[in-house]
């Protein structure tokens, strides 16, 4: 995959979700407001609301190991990134404004199939945990006989 | 720990769900499954339909956790799972895998997408996932009948029951049937198919709520319709529109990856469809034909609709086959001499002139299209001898006996024909008319001057 169709996948409108495991193994996961990277995906930064990801930044905290998937929901395209947390923090407010917006292109688009704007913005997004990741694999994930081939 | 049948909604595939596994060192793993499937308070089942990473995960850690979400508030909630073993086969596979399969065949995809296999486990916690929302809906409460709205439907079912009953002819009962389901039981948009055994088709023969379409066909095993035609079981899919979405992002890989499909099946009724309700109408194992009931509400069709459109179903598939296969009278009808109508109120006649095809086996009606095969011949039959000797009144029971006409000596679905043959002729010719004047009987009612062509 081009870096800029790798770059795309830190575009506004995607499906963020996040899996992570604890010391015992049990996995977990947890959905993300946002997605940015500034080093053409070297590395990520994943937002995720505070209220609803204690247990994977708990998770991370011990295992550090991180599953990202990036979908459009439209197309149902999708990439996983897998990686290290390289550190959790509590996300400065000069990001709340990021974070709200890409909450909102979210629901843009989920209004387009079906589900209301006003249901998706109802999600907590603020305060947030940014976890930043060190990416070191990135597959396909687009449902196919190509899902699970490493692109990056 | 919620119960799960509380939070039912979530089940339904509306909106994915996320799936959470880890391999043996600790790597975790997330994707999306289209649909959770209920099987008691315990334990849910995931289809596997490609071996993908999460299924070999669950060979290495049996633990997984899945999130589901609420398609009317968008809650979520978590269920920490444990895996027990997968189902190649049986009634539980065969549920999840009739769902696929008809994806599958509307998109193109047969045999490309299909359940491996339903991998069931056991449900260790059920959690609602506090602070997903900052306006969070009550927690949910298991939806009871009231007994008025029972009460309502067992007087629609009891109704729907009646009118069935009294119909004597295959285009009343119908009628009625489809009357009531959208009347009693809010269903606005149905279809009624016919299987026609020999061609390997299913006609439809009846619909309500879509302006049209009957004569459209649908091919066995194919879509939904064919599908269900084919495995004979019910086909509920809410989140219509979410599945297709998945099935054609399969189909674009797989053609992006140098693959061949079909083309997408059209759906053969509302284009926007969220909601597909889809049963085979079957007398013991003989497939009679299909019922298919749609929705523009993704949450249109529960597990009560199920039940009670099945029994409708039955009704429907028993009337059916008691109208097609009653005695008919046998009446004698000599033909009778066009009887003129006094020139004063003889109104203008339209000049039609319609040509029948032999080597098409078809009839168009001033060069367009009209009718084909079985009722094409019908209909140039009934005008050569209304052009011969005025004759205007038929029965069923000659027809039956014509061996031009190329009816199935049994099963031959001869007023499922004449119902498509009345249709055309409604739609596309109403100078001419075929119109019922007791059971088994017809008359041919003309009011155009009729040129007649054979080529």
């Amino acid at each position: 995959m081009s870096q800029k169709r790798l770059q795309s996948w830190a575009d506004a409108g995607t499906s963020i979700i996040v899996g992570t495991v604890d010391a015992e193994g049990i996995p977990t996961c947890c959905r993300a407001i946002a997605l940015s990277t500034k080093d053409n995906f070297d590395t990520i930064t994943v937002y995720l609301p505070a209220a609803t990801a204690q247990e994977t930044v708990a998770n991370v905290a011990t295992t550090r190991r991180v599953a990202v998937s990036a979908t459009r929901p439209l197309t149902h395209e999708s990439v996983q990134i897998k990686g290290v947390t390289r550190g959790v923090r509590l996300a400065p407010p000069s990001d709340e404004n990021f974070v709200r917006t890409r909450l909102h292109d979210f629901a843009e688009v989920l209004e387009a199939i079906g589900l209301p704007m006003r249901v998706t913005n109802s999600m907590s997004h603020w305060p947030a945990f940014a976890i930043d990741i060190s990416v070191e694999q990135v597959f396909d994930q687009t449902p196919g006989p190509k899902a699970g081939n490493e692109i990056a | 720990m919620i119960k799960l049948p509380t939070i039912w909604r979530c089940f339904q595939g509306v909106i994915p769900s996320l799936v959470a596994s880890s391999d043996a060192t600790g790597m975790p793993n997330i994707t999306y499954v289209s649909q959770v499937y209920l099987i008691d308070d315990n334990h849910v089942a995931l289809s596997c339909q490609f071996f993908n990473k999460t299924r070999r995960n669950l060979d290495e850690n049996p633990n997984t956790t899945v999130e589901i979400y609420d398609p009317v508030t968008f809650q979520a909630y978590r269920l920490r799972l444990r895996f027990l073993r997968s189902e190649k086969s049986g009634a539980l596979f065969d549920t999840m895998s009739m769902r696929i399969q008809a994806i599958a065949s509307h998109t193109g995809m047969e045999g490309v997408f299909r359940l491996i296999a339903a991998d069931i486990f056991e449900v260790i916690r059920a959690e609602r996932v506090d602070g997903f929302l900052t306006d969070a809906p009550p927690p949910s409460q298991a939806e009871e009948l009231s007994v008025g709205g029972l009460r309502t439907e067992l007087r629609g079912l009891q109704l729907v029951s009646e009118r069935i009953n009294r119909a004597d002819d295959l285009e009343t009962l119908l009628a009625a049937a489809l009357d009531a389901l959208d009347v009693y039981f809010g269903f606005h948009h149905t279809i009624v198919l016919l299987n026609e055994e020999q061609a390997n088709r299913l006609v439809t023969i009846a619909c309500r709520g879509y302006g049209g379409g009957v004569g459209a066909e649908v091919a066995m095993g194919e879509g939904l319709i064919g599908t269900v035609a084919r495995e004979r079981r019910v086909l509920r899919i809410s989140g219509l529109d979410e599945s297709l979405r998945y099935g054609r992002a399969v189909r674009r890989s797989v053609l992006s990856d140098g693959g061949k499909s079909r083309p997408e099946i059209p759906l053969p009724g509302l284009p926007d469809a969220q909601s597909a309700l889809v049963i085979p109408l079957s007398v013991e194992d003989r497939l009679i034909g299909v019922l298919s009931a749609e929705s523009r509400d993704p949450m249109a069709f529960g597990e009560w609709d199920e039940a009670y459109l099945g029994i409708i179903g039955n009704q429907i598939a028993l009337g059916i086959v008691r109208v097609l296969e009653a005695d008919e009278p046998i009446v004698d009808i000599a033909p009778q001499p066009r009887a003129p109508l006094p020139a004063a109120v003889v109104p203008p006649r339209p000049r039609r002139t319609l040509t029948y095809y032999k080597d098409d086996d078809a009839v168009f009606l001033d060069n367009e299209y009209l009718i084909r095969n079985v009722p094409g011949r019908i209909l140039w039959k009934l005008l050569a001898e209304w052009k011969q000797g005025g004759r205007t009144a038929f029965t069923n029971r000659e027809l039956r006996l014509d061996r031009t006409l190329g009816l199935p000596e049994v099963k031959d679905n001869l007023e499922s024909r004449l119902i498509l043959l009345r249709h055309r002729l409604r739609e596309k010719c109403p100078e001419v008319q075929i119109n019922s004047t007791g059971r088994g009987r017809f008359a041919l009612e003309i009011a155009a001057d009729l040129e007649l062509v054979e080529r």
